[in-house]
């Protein structure tokens, strides 16, 4: 089943090489890494590739790949969290506008179109001023701000689905709302909810860097891949390698997620499959 | 008691009426046709007997069903009617069927919805459906998705779908508009057999005048909302006493004479 999948699915085969990557890297921090990521070492302030630090080192002497390695916890912990905030509230939002009755359709919609305006960056802010910043109003913040986009999409598709024959048909046999949203609503919103999910991973991945960068994320010391970044903006011209690997780094998790949503898609649409079981 | 009696029935949408206190009646085992152009109102007549119609509409009058009165009925009590007593055959086999779902699955929802069989009894029903309905290999038929059937297939399988309860009345709205004439033939043939076996009756909705004089006995002939003729497809035919039905048949039969060389003009 995998392999005929993956055949021919360059999306597919390329974004989970890249995702694996990253989920072997996660479990690498757990068992391994070449240093201590937050082990300070004047003399070897930003050394360059040797045996003794594959990546470099920064200013403090830290090892570059340790740092990676380990960044990835939270990374991916937040894109994690973050996306099934999004995907559960968004989802459920969507779902519920999309079959209630039209009088209260567009009060509801209007919210989500209020809460779309809303800025992720400003909700963190909010939220790390009254709580302090950290990892969990991060997440809170992202997971928030993308379950509107998420909520949207999905009321759109899921209107277009109940608007068309297969439903009405499905409720001339007799079906109940509720069987319809399980055995026809769901399955032809999955493809796009798939897409959803993993553009909702780079997304997020993106955002807790740029929330890690202002300091509102992740604080010091636990590595994180936007806090590397924003770290090594000062020496850009004294060690530019310092920003290129966390920024691969990046590249490399959102380019992944959403090659595989794009993979995906074409697996689960029957249409699309060039032969059949 | 009538198995169907529709009294003074009014649609509307805002202030307009898309079906004007129309009434028919319908005894058990009978057929009616219903013609008329597109905004006839003869679908949404058929949709108001399913309790189908878009919460944007208002109705008034009477539907008796069984003795039932269909009109301000709860939808949950609606619905253990559809697919169940009412069976309805749509027009696009092609939009019908859950593109996503395999055939089998389809045919054996009403029959799990309503009949509270399991999944496996439901195929097995299915099965003989399929069977019943004229395809072959019915076994892979159940296997298959929507997409892999041609459109007289897939009007077969909404057929079976619409026929899996054993309903009293079946409605088939336009039911072979979207398939090629050969098929057109066959799948009318094959309503005519299924309906006959049943014994149930028919609610047969078409703008298309030889198609309803092959499948039902009286015709209700509509236009803007009204029934302007009521009457046998033979009457109809020799003295059609609304000047609509008039031009429906002069239509049909410019397309006849066509067909056999005598119009020239054409």
């Amino acid at each position: 089943m995998i392999r005929k999948a993956m055949k021919g699915n360059v999306s597919l085969i390329a974004g989970s090489i890249m995702v694996s990557i990253t989920f072997i890297l996660l479990a690498l921090s757990f068992i391994w890494t070449p240093h201590d990521p937050l082990e300070v070492n004047p003399e070897d302030s930003f050394a360059g590739i040797s045996s003794k630090h594959f990546l470099g080192a920064d200013k403090l002497g830290r090892d570059i790949l340790s740092q990676i390695i380990v960044g990835s916890r939270v990374t991916l912990f937040v894109a994690a969290l973050a996306v099934s905030i999004a995907m559960s509230l968004g989802v459920s939002a969507g779902i519920i506008i999309a079959i209630a009755k039209r009088k209260y359709q567009s009060p509801m919609v209007y919210a989500v179109n209020i809460a779309l305006a809303f800025p992720a960056a400003l909700l963190a802010i909010i939220l790390a001023a009254v709580y302090g910043a950290s990892t969990i109003t991060a997440v809170t913040a992202i997971g928030l701000a993308t379950a509107a986009a998420v909520a949207q999409v999905t009321r759109r598709t899921a209107h277009g689905i109940l608007a068309s024959d297969y439903v009405l048909a499905a409720h001339a046999s007799g079906a109940s709302t509720w069987r319809i949203i399980r055995k026809h609503v769901m399955p032809n919103l999955r493809a796009s909810l798939l897409i959803q999910a993993s553009a909702a991973v780079s997304v997020s991945v993106l955002a807790e860097s740029s929330l890690s960068y202002l300091g509102l994320g992740t604080p010091p010391p636990a590595p994180s891949w936007g806090r590397m970044l924003a770290g090594s903006q000062q020496y850009l011209f004294v060690n530019p390698l310092l920003a290129i690997w966390p920024g691969i780094a990046i590249v490399i998790v959102v380019l992944g997620f959403n090659l595989v949503g794009d993979g995906v898609r074409e697996v689960f649409d029957p249409t699309l499959r060039r032969s059949d079981s | 008691m009538s198995l169907l009696e529709v009294n003074n029935l009014t649609i509307s949408f805002g202030n307009k009426k898309v079906v004007d206190s129309i009434s028919f009646t319908l005894e058990k085992g009978s057929r009616i046709g219903l013609i008329g152009e597109s905004g006839s109102g003869k679908s949404m007549t058929s949709l108001a007997i399913m309790g189908l119609l878009p919460d944007t509409a208002t109705v008034s009058g009477s539907i008796l069903f069984e003795g039932q009165e269909l009109i301000g009925l709860s939808d949950r009590d609606h619905s253990r009617l559809r697919g169940n007593r009412i069976g309805m055959v749509f027009q696009e086999p092609l939009t019908a069927l859950n593109p996503l779902m395999r055939i089998g699955k389809q045919i054996a929802g009403p029959l799990m919805v309503h009949k509270g069989a399991s999944l496996k009894e439901g195929l097995e029903k299915a099965l003989q459906l399929c069977t019943m309905v004229g395809l072959p290999d019915p076994d892979r038929v159940l296997r298959a998705y929507p997409h892999q059937l041609s459109g007289g297939q897939r009007q077969r399988i909404g057929l079976a779908i619409a026929l899996a309860c054993d309903p009293a009345l079946l409605i088939a709205d336009e039911p072979t508009t979207a398939l090629d004439v050969t098929v057109q033939r066959e799948v009318l043939n094959l309503i005519n057999t299924l309906v006959d076996e049943e014994g149930s009756s028919l609610i047969f909705v078409t703008h298309d005048l030889p198609v309803v004089s092959a499948m039902t006995e009286n015709v209700a002939v509509m236009q803007l909302g009204k029934i302007v003729e009521n009457a046998s497809v033979a009457s109809l035919f020799h003295e059609p006493a609304h000047e609509y039905s008039r031009r429906l048949i002069s239509a049909a039969r410019l397309a006849e004479d066509a067909f056999s060389g005598k119009g020239g003009a054409l």
